[in-house]
């Protein structure tokens, strides 16, 4: 099967055919404001005080976000000329989006007339860069290039029985396809953990799952706190799921049964294609944004939404540059949402429907989506801001 | 366990194609409790479906939509089994037909409390 999409050099597809302006600030969001297909990126975080490898993390967002194939082309502006850390310098992100063949262009008010010169000349590019955007055509391409990241929130027990379940039948499709998919969240495998282990694609790869679960659950049993206060969040125990345990068994639904390729570090794009784990924290705010560092063209959140009452308005997505899909199997969430949920699988439990049916009605929405059809979240002009997934203090 | 198992059971519905009453649905064979699909009372009897068979039990207490409702008798102390696998155990004496969520299920993991009661 097929989607039609915006073939980059290099001969990755995108979904979409933005022009993006990073870093965030002043000068992205003024060139923003003035012209049409742009995204930019909206977070407090500029790198001060973090550590070089929260540093590095920080310039794999930027980089990513570059590189992925949803963007046509980037604007990188200086955002401290010459007194900069040396990962976040203009010049090497600049060059590492480069290197995927696109063209991106640098703005610097040292250079340019200041900050007042450096919006008007990006306003200038980005006109064109756009304009130069809108002649490329869609066209058709393979599964193989479908690169999709899921989290599944507000989860409860309709999650891990039909919601979870319909994104592993199209990960596993796309997966089989040659495609792409990442899953994560690892505080949510804590308890199922062994079960990802067993299909790790390698040795390697089933050590690197049961440290990251080694890892975090260490840093949870030292904060002396009883885990249930923390998570399961307040909503997934209004929703029916008791125990950590529980969220996890029903959360790894979500990755299908493909071979697990490796795992990934927040925003760390790949070496090949197939299923991968992200070693990243479930904050939607972050995640979806990792997601497409990584180089996902397609997003997805599976919703429970059991202890979401009166929620019928969702925000728009912190995705960024892909689009951004909600998908839910609580017939409650979905009566009271209709307008904001991309795909609905609550019919697999109250009107008794297959679930592989569920699972390719889910692909079809996703081949839709993917070849041009707004996603209902990119109907909004709001999208959420963005908290980068760093790990280590501040000083 | 096989994360997509679940699609081997068919959801149950009758001839007319109408859903049946107060369902819940186990996931595994070894289960040892099942999640409710719709609004269950006290008194009501339970269709449980899933696992490869079908059984019916009296609910003794309201079991919201999407909770879980136990099958056996549970001891304390013992392993509380979903997607067959433990998702806690049980931190008192659970009977058959009751509600297992966060007041009588433990759940065993990242529990820093205990870790901390442990080393005092």
């Amino acid at each position: 099967m097929s989607f039609l999409g915006y073939r980059r050099p290099g001969g990755s597809v995108g979904t979409r055919n933005y022009v993006l302006v990073i870093p965030q600030g002043l000068i992205a969001k003024s060139i923003s404001d003035f012209v049409t297909g742009i995204r930019t990126i909206q977070t407090v975080d500029h790198g001060s005080g973090r550590t070089t490898n929260d540093r590095e993390r920080i310039a794999r967002v930027l980089i990513g976000l570059g590189r992925n194939p949803n963007v046509a082309s980037v604007i990188v502006h200086a955002a401290s000329p010459g007194v900069g850390y040396p990962e976040l310098k203009a010049e090497r992100l600049a060059d590492e989006i480069a290197a995927s063949g696109k063209r991106v262009e640098v703005i610097d008010p040292a250079k340019d007339g200041g900050v007042y010169g450096a919006i008007s000349r990006g306003i200038q590019l980005a006109r064109m860069m756009v304009y130069e955007a809108s002649k490329l055509r869609r066209v058709e391409a393979g599964d193989e290039h479908l690169c999709l990241g899921v989290k599944c929130g507000y989860s409860d027990t309709t999650s891990g029985i039909a919601g979870n379940p319909a994104v592993g039948y199209l990960f596993d499709k796309v997966v089989g396809a040659g495609g792409t998919a990442f899953f994560g969240e690892t505080t949510e495998i804590i308890g199922a953990e062994h079960a990802l282990a067993k299909r790790a694609a390698n040795p390697q790869v089933a050590e690197a799952i049961l440290d990251a679960v080694a890892h975090r659950e260490a840093l949870a049993k030292s904060t002396g706190l009883d885990i249930r206060t923390i998570n399961p969040i307040p909503a997934n125990i209004k929703g029916g799921i008791s125990s950590l345990e529980e969220k996890s068994l029903g959360a790894i639904h979500k990755a299908g049964t493909s071979p697990i390729q490796g795992v990934l570090q927040y925003a760390e794009r790949p070496q090949g294609q197939g299923l991968y784990f992200v070693d990243n924290w479930m904050g939607s705010y972050s995640i979806f944004a990792g997601y497409a560092a990584a180089g996902s063209n397609l997003v997805m959140f599976q919703l429970g939404g059991g202890g979401l009452a009166g929620r019928d308005l969702m925000e728009g997505s912190p995705a960024i540059i892909a689009p951004f899909l909600w998908c839910t199997a609580n017939p409650n969430t979905y009566r009271m949402a209709k307008d904001n949920i991309d795909f609905y699988s609550g019919t697999v439990i109250m009107d008794g429907e297959d679930p592989q049916e569920a699972g390719e009605r889910l692909y079809r929405t996703v081949i839709d989506i993917a070849s041009g059809t707004l996603s209902r979240s990119e109907t909004l002009l709001y999208t959420e801001p963005v908290d980068l997934c760093l790990e280590e203090p501040r000083f | 366990m096989t994360p997509m198992g679940f699609l081997k059971f068919q959801p149950p519905f009758k001839e007319d194609g109408s859903v049946v009453p107060k369902r819940a649905l186990i996931m595994h064979p070894k289960d040892n409790v099942a999640t409710t699909v719709e609004e269950i009372q006290a008194g009501d009897q339970v269709r449980v479906v899933g696992g490869g068979e079908v059984r019916t039990l009296a609910a003794i207490e309201a079991v919201p939509f999407g909770f879980k409702i136990a099958l056996e008798e549970i001891p304390q102390g013992a392993i509380i089994i979903k997607y067959g696998e433990t998702i806690g155990k049980a931190g008192r004496p659970i009977v058959k037909g009751a509600l297992v969520h966060i007041h009588n299920l433990e759940g065993t993991r990242a529990r820093g409390d205990l870790e901390g009661r442990e080393k005092r």
